[in-house]
């Protein structure tokens, strides 16, 4: 994706991205101090933040179909790294879990998002790498 | 692949940011396609042509040694 001012970029990716984020940490702040009642009250809660995150996803579908051919095949390639690091984070997680229990709390699936986002950033960056700009 | 794009861009005088808001894309396609890091499509190697007045085969030439390979 070509470097472009804030200012620019898609309404719904910028501001549907912050909201998510924002609304994301809000509802787990939320739920963690026990706020939202009963199970129903809780299950609201983690709701919230859905509708912001279709929002954004909204925003980048429609930046996929700004991009050029080269930007569409980096994204391709990024996914393509980050995809099979992900099938080998969960198989073998899954392989360790079925050794011996992992603690929830460091290596519960909850935690595993984080890595997804790593992986791909992993791969942009080894995908950008390939067609950088030469003089 | 074997290309003249950088050439024929040369000839004209235009920069890598000119041509590609001709053609449409942007520059680090004109310059991964000028580096030869990267094949365009069957459609933007048309638009490439249209853009310089010139044919395909004239622009893009198979590379011999890597289809040896």
């Amino acid at each position: 994706m070509a470097r472009r001012s804030l200012r620019s970029l898609n309404p719904l990716l910028l501001w549907g991205f912050v909201l998510w984020a924002v609304t994301y940490i809000g509802a787990r702040l939320a739920i963690d101090h026990g706020w939202g009642g009963s199970g129903g009250g809780k299950v609201l809660l983690a709701l919230v933040p859905l509708p912001f995150f279709l929002a954004w996803l909204t925003g980048l579908v429609r930046e996929f179909t700004r991009m050029d051919e080269l930007q569409r095949r980096i994204q391709f390639e990024a996914l393509g790294i980050a995809f099979p690091l992900t099938l080998v984070l969960v198989m073998t997680l899954g392989l360790v879990e079925a050794a011996r229990p992992l603690d929830p709390d460091n290596w519960s699936f909850r935690h595993v998002w984080q890595l997804l986002v790593l992986f791909y950033v992993v791969g942009l960056f080894v995908a950008r790498r390939r067609y950088r700009y030469d003089a | 692949m074997k290309t003249r794009v950088r050439e024929l861009r040369g000839e004209r005088g235009w920069s890598q940011a000119e041509l590609a808001e001709r053609l449409g894309v942007s520059r680090q396609t004109v310059n991964s396609i000028e580096t030869e890091r990267y094949e365009p499509s069957l459609s933007l190697a048309f638009r490439i042509a249209g853009v310089f007045g010139a044919t395909l085969e004239s622009i893009f030439q198979p590379d011999v040694n890597a289809s040896r390979e």
